[in-house]
């Protein structure tokens, strides 16, 4: 009697276990991550697109990763030459476009940090972050 | 009665695993720094020492963002070694309170993934609100504020502005108590889209002032900024 009940609770232990063993294992080289740009700043790569040349598109990720490739007709704008880089993107801003930033991935924070910014400092309404970022408009591409 | 050698060989085993193992310990996993006005970079040294008695080995040391660059003094740590991973992380252009992380992923099979935090309170000199004003193309030419606040411990006395482009006038007025200002500008016209980058130059630090940045432009036709 004794023995069937220590079986049944090593079982039992044994079953609790499995979800997490398995979440581990799937989940070994990530870290647990969560966006900090509200769901309503946020705009798929579907929508951005429909908004068609009323969209203006920032890429806020460090120069090389610009200089190598990015949406057609984005405008570089990264916090490592904030000030250089501002006079440009205004000049081709007007009140009525939608902006859109977007940086490496949906983990990256630059863009939210330029959304902000922009915000903020340059009181800038219609400012979205992409989500997904430029993988995300990589795999729409294709 | 089966159950004991079963029960009896899972202790063995744990006890076996706790006394053979790797393990990182971090003299701290979150710094907090402050650099000074004129700082290009802020560097945090994370601690660590392994405190197992087999090696434990860096798979990879990852950044959050391409502005910090972490390095690890060595690939593998001997049992008792100490060391450090160092972050440096750019400010460029960057203001307020920036948190970067760095994940160090090691061969330890209790805790491979630790993220380090870097914190860096960047100094408040002058806020600037708003950063960017303007005009509608054909809105009335009319004078637009901008307010200057010093920080408690930068102490300013007077601001010069200077504009890039002469379509726009700009003047200065102490604002109301000290260390304030307000920077009026105003477009010589609104007919024809235009933009300037305004130059702000406080008195301090005397030797090299720091230079910060509001924009103006009217908006309509494609602008040409100056």
């Amino acid at each position: 009697m004794k023995s069937s009940l220590l079986r049944q609770a090593l079982i039992l232990v044994a079953l609790a276990f499995i979800p997490g063993i398995g979440q581990a294992i799937y989940y070994r080289d990530r870290v647990s991550w969560e966006s900090r740009v509200p769901l309503s700043e946020l705009v798929t790569v579907a929508q951005a697109k429909s908004w068609g040349q009323n969209a203006l598109w920032v890429d806020a990720r460090p120069d090389t990763d610009f200089e190598r490739d990015h949406v057609p007709g984005a405008l570089p704008l990264n916090e490592d030459r904030w000030n250089e880089l501002l006079p440009q993107f205004l000049a081709a801003w007007s009140p009525e476009k939608k902006v859109v930033v977007y940086c490496s991935t949906q983990s990256c924070n630059l863009a939210g940090e330029v959304a902000r910014r922009l915000r903020n400092e340059a009181q800038i309404k219609n400012v979205f972050v992409l989500r997904g970022g430029w993988e995300e408009w990589l795999k729409e591409k294709k | 009665m089966k159950a004991v050698p079963l029960i009896f060989g899972a202790i063995l085993f744990v006890v076996l695993s706790a006394t053979v193992h790797a393990e990182l310990k971090w003299e701290q996993t979150t710094l907090e720094l402050h650099p000074v006005i004129g700082d290009k970079e802020a560097v945090g040294h994370f601690k660590y020492q392994n405190t197992g008695s087999t090696p434990i080995r860096f798979k990879s040391v990852r950044t959050s963002c391409g502005c910090t660059v972490a390095q690890s003094q060595r690939e593998e740590v001997a049992p008792g070694e100490k060391g450090e991973i160092t972050a440096t992380f750019k400010i460029g252009d960057r203001t307020g309170t920036q948190v970067k992380t760095v994940t160090v992923e090691t061969d330890e099979t209790a805790h491979a993934v630790t993220v380090l935090s870097l914190k860096a309170v960047l100094p408040q000199m002058l806020s600037i609100n708003p950063a960017f004003v303007y005009w509608s193309a054909n809105e009335e030419a009319k004078p637009k504020a901008i307010s200057v606040k010093a920080a408690k411990d930068f102490p300013a006395k007077t601001l010069t502005v200077t504009s890039s482009n002469p379509d726009f006038l700009t003047k200065v007025e102490p604002g109301n108590s000290p260390g304030e200002w307000k920077i009026n500008v105003q477009p010589k016209q609104t007919t024809r889209a235009t933009a300037a980058a305004l130059t702000i130059r406080p008195d301090f630090p005397k030797d090299s002032p720091k230079l910060f940045y509001a924009n103006v432009s009217v908006t309509g036709a494609p602008a040409m900024v100056q």
